[in-house]
């Protein structure tokens, strides 16, 4: 168990330097989804499981809903613009 | 939206999200658990349940007057318990109450508590959800 939490702390850097990395907004919003889950799963890890469970329903559900809905709004504003630019 | 298939499966579903926050709310004194996180999965489902069956049927529902009436009622009733529970002696603060596992009715004043705080946290969230869909 100790090798699986390691792999998740190494993952977790990955996707915590990808996310300021990655040029397309949608792609950095769903690393960022998996990096709550991630997150998640080693609060349980470490006997958190009420952080694990507020992680969980904050972090990979209510925060996606805010993000992809503010991408969903100011798409149209840019939309005769190239989407990869910003 | 129009697609079948997600909507039986949402009709489905939605009960379930809904039950299982509700469980995290009422033992969240004696299990993990707790008002912030069940309200979150509580708010969860309202917001798929207005992302599929749009902001007409939703309001058959949870109307966001109606929501805001209950974030200020809960306030109000949470103030009132945990203001006695500070004022009151011999609830707060010599002996905590402390749940006895696999009783419900053991954690004192800490489950209306929860309610409400589970109460608030849904309804702010689907209130912040509605400003940031556009109608």
């Amino acid at each position: 168990m100790e090798i699986f939490s390691i792999m998740m702390l190494i993952s977790l850097m990955i996707f915590s330097i990808s996310i300021s990395l990655i040029k397309s907004l949608l792609g950095s919003i769903i690393v960022f989804t998996v990096y709550s889950l991630v997150m998640a799963i080693l609060w349980q890890q470490l006997n958190a499981p009420d952080l694990a469970i507020t992680e969980a329903a904050v972090g990979a559900g209510i925060t996606t809903i805010l993000f992809i809905f503010t991408l969903k709004r100011m798409r149209p504003d840019h939309s005769n613009h190239s989407d990869n630019k910003e | 939206m129009d697609d079948l298939i997600l909507k039986k499966v949402v009709k489905f579903i939605t009960p379930c999200i809904q039950l299982f926050g509700i469980y995290i709310i009422m033992y969240g004194h004696i299990s993990p658990g707790g008002g912030f996180a069940g309200g979150t999965i509580i708010a969860s489902s309202l917001v798929l349940q207005h992302i599929t069956f749009g902001k007409n049927d939703m309001h058959f529902i949870f109307r966001k007057e109606m929501a805001l009436k209950l974030i200020s009622f809960s306030l109000i009733l949470y103030s009132l318990i945990k203001g006695y529970s500070f004022f009151g002696g011999q609830f707060h603060l010599p002996h905590p109450p402390v749940g006895v596992p696999g009783n419900l009715l053991s954690g004192g004043f800490i489950l209306p508590l929860n309610i409400l705080i589970g109460l608030t946290v849904s309804s702010t969230f689907y209130i912040i959800f509605t400003l940031f869909s556009n109608e």
